[in-house]
């Protein structure tokens, strides 16, 4: 069997190869989907939450990145058969979150990934480009030193090196700091 | 609750390892390791874990700073196409309201060149008299008469009183009377007395074998129209406008092709 879905009644993609790109990575389908329906999000946004369109952008934004969070863990298994509507529902649930809550509450499962992006953010910009170069995009230390202005792949993987080991602190100190009994 | 493993002591280790980064042999001694040595084996995992959550983490952030930077080059892409589209509106006004203050000025101008415009009659006297210029100095002197001479220059001045004056002074037998009825005719007729200057024009006209009879239709046929004798002025006028070597046939056909000399209702 063949499934197709539509975005924005142009672009067509089967289902399960979208999933497979976004799992293994490959972004491209959201970003598209950003692009081609950024306009039509934020007059949705305006009419539905009085959003200025700034606002509206970030929103969408946001919630693509929660739905790409959802393939990446696994939580999304199955492609929504009209990915637009599904996208507004989050949209619109972001939204009622935001209004009745002030905090973010992670998810159980989900938790101990958001305390390292908390931690990750910490991270001087440079480094986060190289962790992300490095374990996101999986370039080799020869290309992050070319991404990066590096003299050599040697200095790239000192740099991802260090940067790790930053992280890493950061992220034991916060489990020391939870945790006082041991160490 | 089980204390977090300390890494910090393995990372070199695990990094190199985990990075392809060691020799075969230092991998096959490091995998030996970790099968003899839990702690180094639970280390191993718990980097594993955390390198996952890191590309989690990365692949999150990146999408995150892909989006901003769309965003940023799309908010470019609108602003630019905005600024074109309201340069392009801004040129089209101005040129709409140049082509409109251009047709208003046009409108009028084939306005006023078109609408019925009714001299007054001193405005259509002006327009259409063409004075006789008189005799220049050359000319009076060939006469040899002083006092036609002195008339022609108060004539040629302006000095209408002075030049009749001067004209009454010179005696029939001093010039010809055709010249005389003329140029008495053409002063009074200057000096603004039409109804005088017909009587002299008439008889200039008359004269038999006059040069001046042509010229002195045409002075007598404005002097009728001044005066308002318009069926006898349109006959006198046409008269001149039929002689080819009178002087002023282009002139009165001007004044005939209006309706000025036609009786008004």
């Amino acid at each position: 069997m063949f499934f197709v879905f539509v975005i924005s009644g142009a672009v067509t993609q089967p289902l399960a190869e979208t999933l497979t790109h976004l799992r293994v990575g490959n972004q491209t389908f959201l970003i598209k989907f950003y692009q081609e329906n950024r306009n039509l999000f934020a007059r949705w946004a305006r009419r539905q939450h009085q959003l200025e369109p700034a606002a509206a952008h970030e929103l969408l934004r946001t919630v693509l990145v929660e739905f790409y969070d959802q393939v990446a863990d696994g939580r999304l298994t199955k492609l929504p058969p009209d990915l637009r509507a599904y996208v507004y529902g989050m949209a619109a649930q972001n939204r009622q979150t935001t209004q009745t809550e002030t905090d973010i509450l992670p998810a159980a499962e989900a938790g101990r990934r958001r305390r390292l992006l908390g931690l990750f953010t910490q991270l001087t910009t440079d480094c986060q480009q190289v962790l992300m170069f490095f374990y996101f995009r999986g370039y080799n230390f020869e290309k992050v030193a070319g991404k990066m202005g590096f003299a050599n792949a040697t200095v790239a993987r000192l740099q991802k090196s260090g940067c790790l080991r930053r992280l890493y602190d950061l992220h034991l100190r916060t489990q020391q700091a939870a945790s006082p009994a041991g160490s | 609750m089980t204390p977090p493993i300390d890494l910090r002591p393995y990372l070199d280790e695990l990094e190199r390892f985990a990075d392809g980064q060691m020799s075969e042999s230092e991998q096959a001694a490091f995998e030996l390791r970790m099968e003899q040595d839990e702690q180094l084996s639970a280390a191993y995992e718990a980097y594993e874990r955390f390198t996952a959550d890191l590309r989690w983490v990365a692949g999150h952030e990146t999408l995150r700073h892909r989006l901003i930077g769309l965003d940023k080059r799309l908010d470019q892409r609108q602003q630019a196409l905005t600024r074109i589209q309201r340069r392009r509106r801004r040129t089209q006004v101005r040129w709409t309201v140049v082509a409109g203050v251009l047709a208003v000025l046009l409108g009028l101008g084939i306005w006023l060149w078109l609408r019925p415009h009714t001299m007054s009659p001193d405005e259509a006297w002006t327009y259409y008299y063409t004075p006789e210029p008189g005799l220049s100095k050359a000319a009076t002197r060939k006469k040899g008469n002083t006092l036609l001479s002195e008339a022609m220059l108060q004539y040629r001045n302006g000095q209408y009183p002075e030049a009749l004056q001067t004209m009454r002074r010179i005696s029939e037998a001093g010039l010809s009377p055709d010249s005389l009825y003329y140029y008495t005719g053409v002063v009074l007729l200057r000096q603004g007395d039409a109804a005088a200057a017909r009587s002299y024009l008439v008889r200039a006209s008359r004269q038999p074998g006059s040069a001046l009879t042509g010229k002195a239709l045409y002075h007598l046929g404005m002097a009728q129209w001044r005066t308002g004798l318009l069926p006898q002025a349109q006959t006198t006028l046409r008269t001149v406008a039929a002689d080819s070597r009178n002087p002023y046939q282009r002139q009165a056909r001007k004044l005939l092709r209006t309706k000025l000399l036609q009786p008004q209702p």
